[in-house]
């Protein structure tokens, strides 16, 4: 019998979704093991086929995208009271992901810069999007913005975590296969990822140098065979979890932690925080305060996919 | 006033909602296009790095 799937996205830029397409072939052998009752990307299924489902009726319910409104909030409950088991699909709905970005700003200003300030927006009247507007038919609504971005696992509970952004497509399939092969590990694991980091699957060379300035990949020319936290630029792969196939560094670019931390790792920024601080050249508190104010927008970029997730959560206001 | 709701639009990239109404007759009075979903990245993206962005701006849309 296949199994009962409905696939969903939250705050999300449906590029889960695509991941889950670009199994390619393998798609096929996942229609075959999957019967999709959910999937807005793809399929016309509307809420209210999953609101008149009995609750557990769905197998899996494979969920993208971060909570950041209250109708992302209420389909993730929804979904988990109609399936057995729910997965957190992607960097967003493991640990925020880039639009977790949002919590070092308030809702207020998301808004005031979105739809009153930005030079492409023509909105004379100053409107700003309500939960209710009545207009001469009726009224309509709209779901509640948060003023502080969620993972789905900080709504419902998750029994299983892909992660990436986006998470590799055969990572996708082989997390998947579990399922049907029936070969689940214990819950809360995470699925289709490494167990160590990715530095341990970095196929740069490191000579264990220290570290003496910290640079901006424009004011170098990066030397592509050798490990880019030794050239001063700044990456996430010593605390970053492995599975990723290091896409970014053969692409030329460091890591910014999109498969989040290893099991044991509390915060992945505050962890690469350490990591670094392990690495810099000077030995003095003064000098080694003096490097890491050189550090550009350093939250932003230690915590660039996992700031909901991480004992930070959001920018205090 | 009868009101459909089709709720969510589906294969496009995106959330929405469309709420039509309908008048004595039957005909269509209305219909409304709502997109409830926003993540304000005209917000998040001010003062990053210039190298950075990027690598941000491309989860605006991953289809």
């Amino acid at each position: 019998m296949k199994l009962k799937v409905g696939i969903y996205w939250g705050a999300a830029c449906g590029g889960c979704d695509v991941a889950i397409l670009d199994t390619h072939e393998k798609l096929l052998d996942i229609a075959d093991k999957m019967e999709i009752y959910l999937w807005p990307i793809a399929m016309d299924f509307k809420y209210d086929d999953i609101r008149k489902m009995e609750d557990g009726y769905l197998d899996v319910a494979i969920y993208s995208g971060a909570i950041r409104s209250s109708e992302n909030e209420e389909i993730a409950k929804l979904l988990r009271k109609k399936s057995k088991v729910m997965i957190a699909l992607g960097a967003c709905a493991h640990i925020g992901g880039i639009p977790g970005l949002a919590n070092f700003y308030t809702k207020e200003e998301v808004l005031k810069r979105v739809y009153l300030e930005s030079e492409s927006t023509e909105n004379k009247e100053g409107v700003i999007p309500r939960e209710t507007w009545n207009v001469n038919e009726g009224e309509l609504e709209l779901p509640t913005f948060y003023n502080t971005v969620k993972t789905l696992d900080q709504v419902v509970d998750v029994e299983y975590y892909i992660p990436g952004c986006p998470p590799v497509p055969l990572q996708i399939y082989s997390a998947l296969s579990l399922i049907w092969d029936d070969m689940l590990p214990p819950v809360g694991s995470v699925i289709g990822a490494g167990e160590r980091t990715l530095c341990d699957d970095c196929p740069r060379e490191r000579d264990e140098k220290t570290i003496t300035e910290i640079k901006r990949i424009q004011q170098v020319l990066p030397d592509p065979k050798k490990c880019f936290l030794e050239q001063g630029l700044i990456c996430l792969g010593p605390v970053t979890r492995s599975g990723c196939g290091s896409r970014c560094i053969k692409s030329g670019v460091p890591c910014r932690g999109c498969y989040g931390q290893l099991d044991e790792v509390p915060d992945l920024g505050i962890k690469m925080l350490s990591a670094l601080a392990s690495v810099l050249e000077p030995k003095e508190e003064k000098e080694i305060d003096a490097l890491l104010d050189t550090i550009v927008d350093p939250l932003r970029t230690f915590h660039r996919f996992s700031m909901p997730a991480s004992i930070l959560r959001r920018k205090k206001v | 006033m009868k009101r459909i709701e089709i709720d969510p639009i589906t294969r496009l990239e995106g959330h929405g909602k469309i709420t039509i109404f309908l008048n004595g007759e039957g005909d269509v009075e209305n219909a409304y296009l709502q997109i409830p979903e926003l993540r304000g990245f005209e917000k998040f993206v001010e003062g990053l790095p210039v190298e950075e962005v990027p690598r941000v701006v491309t989860r605006i849309c991953g289809v």
